[in-house]
């Protein structure tokens, strides 16, 4: 009896131990594939540029160690790394906040029962499809100074618009103007947000004298806290990374005003070859943008409403 | 079933395999710039190349736009294509096969090398090493629209023409108002090119030892001439512009256009022969030749090639009589025999061409004479720039201001040899 028993347990341990092995490594099997990616096309290069980055690295020639030279130089001998910096911070701060609104906009409109609903929200998703590149192209059409969609328009009611690409004042809201168009994913992220809001709310709000003003103050707004953070911090990241808009529109100009960072990172590498140099100004933005996404985040127990935790 | 199809597949790659390596040792890896026509024309003469060397073969790898990048990457990679187009030879000398061994023991290259013009080899040879050899090149001309000038009486200008003279005929035949313009100023200018002008008046970007930029590209001359462009732009007799010049030129906005040889089929094919005429740049004075900078291309053969007789060989071919021939539509012939022979230089369209060569060997672009060149050019380029982006607008430009501003920054890259 005994030794059947401990036969029995000895099978199911096998068994259970068998399994457990064969449990346990099939799903890396599955993720494989996308951890190699990452790991050659991600890690690997992220990691190959850090190193890159403590020497002189010329595409041609010889490589020397000069450790935190490049570092420095950035901050110290480099007024483009200044004046870069300074352009791509002006471009953040106009962009974000409008980006952000314009979604939300976008989205609110979408929440209500019209017809063709759907059809507008392909139309408000379409843009974020279309490459970079072509896009760049349309717009260069559209902001021409004297053949230009937008100075026609305004050539209507009398006023003469800009010199948008060719003038040092304007090119910068140019850019602006042509990456806010490029709604897509935010748009549905806030739809969705929005949708989970439950019904009840609005109506106790009503009963209780509510106007649509303060149901979207009190109600509408807080809900969606997590999603206005989400997109936030993605639409920052990508603010700082500007760089296709520039490179095919202005190629930085004219006189340098729409000369993002990753430009001058892209110059330093492919332009003055300079690839040491060049990895130092990536991994100084990449230090950049995560202190400022890790700001969001801190502030973001004071304004973000989880439903989860009751928070005010 | 299975096994069977297994086994045969394998088969199949081995033989695959075995098949290409053998061919490996025969292939060279030639690079080009090129696209449309001209990378046909370039196809032809590598399969020229495989006709007469039967076993080799020439992959062509066509960059386009993405030229400078990908050439990068290769050398960075150290997996650069055996030959190549060049044109940078400041920085890429280092990964290059000098050529002058090469040239010394084969004996019928000689004639070759006595066939080429005087003065491009220059921008191929670095420290006395020739580091390429030129293929193709252009100086740059005035292309002018002779139905404009028939209209309004003007005769046609000689290649003594002066920049005085050049003005005159743009004020006349300028009307803003329907969107004529007697010349275009590139805003954004290629320093490179623009270069030429400063020649021209005697000057340069750098001085000739390459030690200072001081004195040179603030000179009393240069900022004159740049004056004199803003000047133009502000009186209404040349347009500022950066894109579509050649296309304005096509549809009679602009009447008198600086360029290489890049857009002469289309201007003869949209305005006709008889309407287009070509003639040299403006002179400072009547006696003394104006200056072009010249545009060459060049082959070159990597250091890191795997078969360097065989990209010798091909090299050889490419400079030779018969394959300039093939490309003389797009490229002008660098070999005076070939321009002989094909007229070049009695034919009212390209002898302009050849004209502006004969001052070739007095000039150096700046670009030869300092190994951090593309930093200063960056400084210039945003000089300039700025004097004709800001005459655009309208604002008050301060031309001396602005070059002494650009040589005060450019002073860091001269005391760090």
């Amino acid at each position: 009896m005994k030794a059947n028993v401990i036969r029995l347990k000895h099978m199911i341990n096998l068994k259970k131990s068998n399994s457990g092995v064969k449990k346990s490594y099939v799903p890396y099997l599955f993720i494989l594939p996308w951890i190699a990616g990452f790991l050659f096309f991600t890690i690997g290069p992220l990691i190959f540029s850090l190193i890159m980055s403590f020497f002189d690295w010329p595409i041609v020639g010889d490589v020397k160690f000069i450790g935190f030279s490049n570092y420095i130089r950035a901050f110290t001998s480099d007024k483009m790394f200044y004046h870069s910096m300074g352009v791509t911070f002006k471009f953040a701060l106009i962009f974000v906040p409008l980006y952000i609104l314009i979604a939300l906009s976008l989205a609110l409109l979408l929440n209500n029962e019209v017809k063709g609903k759907s059809a507008f929200k392909t139309i408000f998703y379409l843009p974020s499809v279309i490459s970079g590149v072509a896009v760049s192209m349309i717009w260069i059409w559209i902001f021409d100074v004297n053949y230009g969609v937008i100075n026609y328009l305004l050539s209507l009611v009398n006023i003469t618009g800009p010199n948008w690409l060719g003038d040092p004042k304007w090119a910068i809201f140019a850019m602006v103007i042509a990456s806010l168009w490029g709604q897509g994913t935010m748009v549905l992220i806030f739809l969705a947000a929005l949708k989970d809001i439950p019904k009840e709310y609005y109506e106790a709000a009503s009963i209780d004298g509510a106007g649509a003003i303060g149901r979207f103050f009190k109600i509408t707004l807080p809900l969606i806290t997590p999603a206005i953070l989400f997109n936030l911090i993605m639409t920052i990241i990508s603010a700082f990374q500007q760089l296709t808009l520039a490179l095919v529109m202005t190629k930085g100009g004219p006189s340098n005003s729409t000369y993002f960072y990753a430009m001058h990172v892209y110059n330093n590498a492919f332009k003055h070859f300079e690839m040491g140099y060049a990895s130092a100004n990536a991994w100084i933005m990449f230090v950049l943008i995560l202190t400022l996404t890790l700001l969001v985040f801190k502030s973001s127990s004071a304004w973000v409403y989880y439903e989860s935790d009751g928070k005010k | 079933m299975k096994k069977g199809f297994l086994f045969l597949l394998i088969v199949m790659i081995t033989i695959a395999a075995v098949g290409c390596g053998k061919s490996k040792k025969n292939v060279i890896r030639f690079a080009t710039w090129d696209s449309a026509e001209v990378l046909e024309v370039q196809r032809d003469i590598a399969k020229r190349f495989e006709e007469l060397n039967p076993g080799v073969k020439v992959q062509v790898e066509a960059y386009a736009d993405g030229y400078s990048q990908k050439l990068a990457a290769g050398f960075g990679a150290k997996n650069p294509p055996d030959v190549m187009y060049m044109w940078d030879f400041p920085t890429y000398s280092a990964s290059l096969e000098s050529l002058n061994q090469y040239m010394e023991e084969d004996q019928s290259f000689k004639a070759i090398l006595a066939d080429l013009f005087p003065g491009i080899i220059n921008y191929s040879t670095i420290d006395n090493q020739i580091y390429g050899l030129p293929v193709g090149y252009t100086s740059h001309v005035i292309y002018y629209n002779k139905a404009i000038f028939d209209e309004a009486g003007i005769p046609y200008p000689t290649n003594d023409w002066t920049w005085d003279e050049f003005r005159e005929i743009a004020r006349k035949v300028s009307d803003p108002s329907v969107g004529r313009y007697g010349f275009a100023v590139p805003t954004q200018p290629d320093p490179y090119d623009f270069e030429q002008f400063l020649w021209t008046d005697g000057t340069a970007y750098i001085a000739p030892d390459g030690s200072t930029v001081d004195g040179y590209l603030n000179s009393e001359a240069t900022i004159n001439r740049m004056q004199f462009f803003a000047d133009m732009i502000k009186e209404g007799s040349a347009l500022g512009a950066q894109e579509s010049i050649s296309r304005a030129f096509r549809g009679g906005n602009v009447v008198i256009q600086e360029s290489g040889i890049w857009p002469l089929a289309a201007h003869i094919e949209a305005i006709g022969e008889e309407n287009l005429g070509i003639v040299g740049l403006p002179r400072a004075s009547k006696t003394v030749p104006a200056s072009s900078v010249i545009n060459s291309s060049a082959i070159s053969m990597a250091k890191d090639a795997k078969n360097k007789e065989l990209a010798w060989e091909f090299i050889k071919f490419y400079s030779s009589p018969e394959a300039v021939k093939m490309r003389a539509k797009t490229d002008l012939p660098v070999l005076k025999s070939v321009a002989d022979e094909l007229g070049y230089n009695e034919d009212p369209f390209y002898a302009p061409f050849y004209q502006m060569l004969e001052t070739a060997e007095n000039n150096t672009p700046a670009f030869l004479l300092h190994p951090q060149y593309s930093r200063i050019a960056e400084e210039i380029s945003n000089a300039i720039e700025k004097i004709f982006v800001d005459t655009i607008n309208g604002e008050t430009v301060n031309v001396r201001e602005i070059l002494n501003y650009a040589v005060e920054e450019s002073k860091q890259y001269f005391t760090d040899k």
